[in-house]
């Protein structure tokens, strides 16, 4: 297995054994310690021969083991009186061990790492570590804290949750609402670093069907949410556009070049069935009019029909009553530019708080977009080379590198030869 | 598991705007909730106001005697529950339930050794 393998099966694994080891022996750390340690345990063993068959079901049988070995040290260490040895299990268990399904806890570890009592900073964090499995890094990255004050962040909140007593229980339906938004922040966070990686190669692949299981989970279980449907659904549109975001050369297609054919009509049928039972729930809240942002072009048939500009720019004005940030700004002058014109686009980019936006690389690429379509080629190469050093992913970089070569004239055939 | 519900307000601007009928209704409630509790209610008592305590320090070695609380906050410990329930879950749903004359402020912690 490469590394890489490796690793996928180590995240898709992790939230449910960590889950299925917490809510059953009732300690986090101890449930995750397990679970590292099977994983290296499987680093080990895996390395020379096969894999199992089932390498999920292989980890959460070590973790158990060794969360129990752990628990008997313990025992023993308060008490000095050994326990008798467990039994060793019969041909029969081992049989029905190995055929054992393992439970979905992931909404009970989601809830606990969302309490309430628990500090806000330290949720979302808490959730992406033991729900999606992410490393420190990639959290701290996306939180842009560094790793060593987050492990402290978390370290501070697993010891909250062991010693406050907060129970691993899906809470009463009258205490969602309080720890939703929590949850959902946290679901959003994972998902916007999945969608990041358009080709879909990068550490954070698995994440995107992580996260459209874990909607789905949540959608059942709170079907009257409407911030829960609208979520289930803004991951479908945007995830059923995936086969259409990177071409065969590599390069990032703009949303109004992929081809409608080669969107997921399954993630889409799926999504307007959410879409829909959270309109009806009635509320015009965010993530209702994100969805709404994603159906507009997910409603594009082909590429003969014109995008739907007009409506995305509605939709923004009407998403600015309820959340006027930067980011959100910056993407309506996206649809502004084809609906009122570049020239206009362009005043409303350079009116943005520049500061805030600064190292926000979609910025630097719209105002190069922008510049270059206006043919003010010089400050459109600048605006592309201050684009390009913001660590774009492969698919954004050649993009930006193809645009650049077009205002560029010496670098012309330099682009089409690579 | 055991925790401590420590009840805060202003006093001083609760003194300056109950009338005792304000206080009779304050208590009444306190009382009703101790009822509810039943057996999950270890104990619990209100405190008199903060002007009557005494703090006692020890300073390297040394114990000293003073007038007053041990700090000076905003909202004083005006009493405390301790409940003995299942998680904390179920803490929050009784300090919610503690009664407050306006503003008030509920701190939870359990007891050490309390599970």
């Amino acid at each position: 297995m490469t590394d890489r393998a490796l690793e996928r099966v180590f995240r898709e694994a992790s939230a449910r054994i960590i889950g299925v080891l917490a809510a059953r022996y009732r300690d986090l750390d101890l449930a995750e310690d397990a679970f590292a340690d099977a994983c290296a345990k499987a680093v080990a063993t895996w390395a020379d021969g096969a894999p199992p068959d089932d390498p999920a079901a292989w980890l959460y049988r070590i973790a158990e083991r060794r969360l129990l070995d752990e628990l008997r040290r313990r025992r023993v260490r308060s008490r000095l009186v050994p326990d008798a040895p467990l039994p060793m299990p019969d041909p029969e268990a081992l049989m029905l061990d190995e055929a054992r399904v393992i439970p979905d806890e992931r909404l009970r570890l989601i809830f606990v790492c969302c309490h309430p009592a628990i500090a806000v900073e330290a949720r979302a964090a808490l959730t992406l570590r033991l729900v999606c499995g992410l490393s420190l890094g990639e959290i701290a990255r996306a939180f842009l804290v560094s790793e060593s004050a987050l492990a402290q962040r978390l370290v501070r909140a697993k010891r909250k949750i062991a010693e406050a007593g907060i129970a691993f229980e899906v809470p009463e339906p009258e205490a969602w609402a309080e720890r939703l938004d929590a949850v959902l922040a946290s679901v959003e966070i994972a998902y916007a670093k999945a969608h990041e990686d358009a080709a879909g190669t990068g550490p954070h692949a698995g994440f995107a069907s992580e996260m459209l299981a874990l909607t789905r989970v949540l959608a059942e279980l709170m079907p009257k949410e409407a911030d829960v449907l609208a979520l289930a659904a803004l991951i479908r549109f945007a995830e059923a556009r995936r086969p259409a975001r990177v071409d065969a050369a590599g390069l990032m297609v703009p949303l109004s070049d992929q081809d409608p054919a080669h969107w997921s009509r399954v993630l889409i049928d799926e999504a307007e069935r959410y879409f829909e039972a959270a309109r009806v729930l009635g509320r015009d809240g965010v993530r209702l009019l994100h969805a709404a942002i994603h159906r507009a072009w997910c409603r594009r048939r082909s590429l003969a029909e014109p995008p739907p500009w007009a409506d995305i720019l509605g939709l923004y004005d009407r998403l600015l009553v309820h959340r006027d940030d930067a980011v959100i700004r910056l993407n309506r002058i996206v649809a502004l530019a084809e609906v009122e014109g570049l020239g206009k686009a362009l005043a409303s980019l350079e009116a943005l708080e520049a500061t805030a936006l600064a190292d926000y690389l979609p910025y630097h690429a719209l105002r190069a977009d922008l510049l270059r379509r206006l043919g003010r080629a010089k400050d459109a190469r600048d605006s592309y080379d201050r684009a390009l050093a913001l660590e774009p992913n492969d698919a954004e970089r050649r993009w930006l590198d193809a645009r650049l070569a077009e205002v560029s004239p010496g670098l012309r055939l330099v682009a089409k030869r690579s | 598991m055991k925790y401590m519900l420590s009840v805060y307000a202003n006093e001083k601007a609760e003194a300056a705007a109950m009338s005792e009928q304000d206080l009779k209704d304050l208590v009444g409630k306190h009382r009703e909730l101790a009822r509810d509790l039943g057996k999950a209610l270890v104990v619990g008592h209100g405190l008199k106001d903060v002007t009557t305590a005494t703090t006692v320090r020890t300073r390297s070695g040394k114990q000293t005697v003073h007038d007053g609380p041990f700090a000076e906050t905003k909202e004083q410990l005006g009493g405390f529950y301790i409940v003995d329930v299942p998680d904390l879950d179920a803490a929050i749903a009784i300090a919610k339930r503690v009664p407050h004359y306006k503003d008030g402020s509920i701190e939870i912690r359990p007891l050490l050794g309390g599970e």
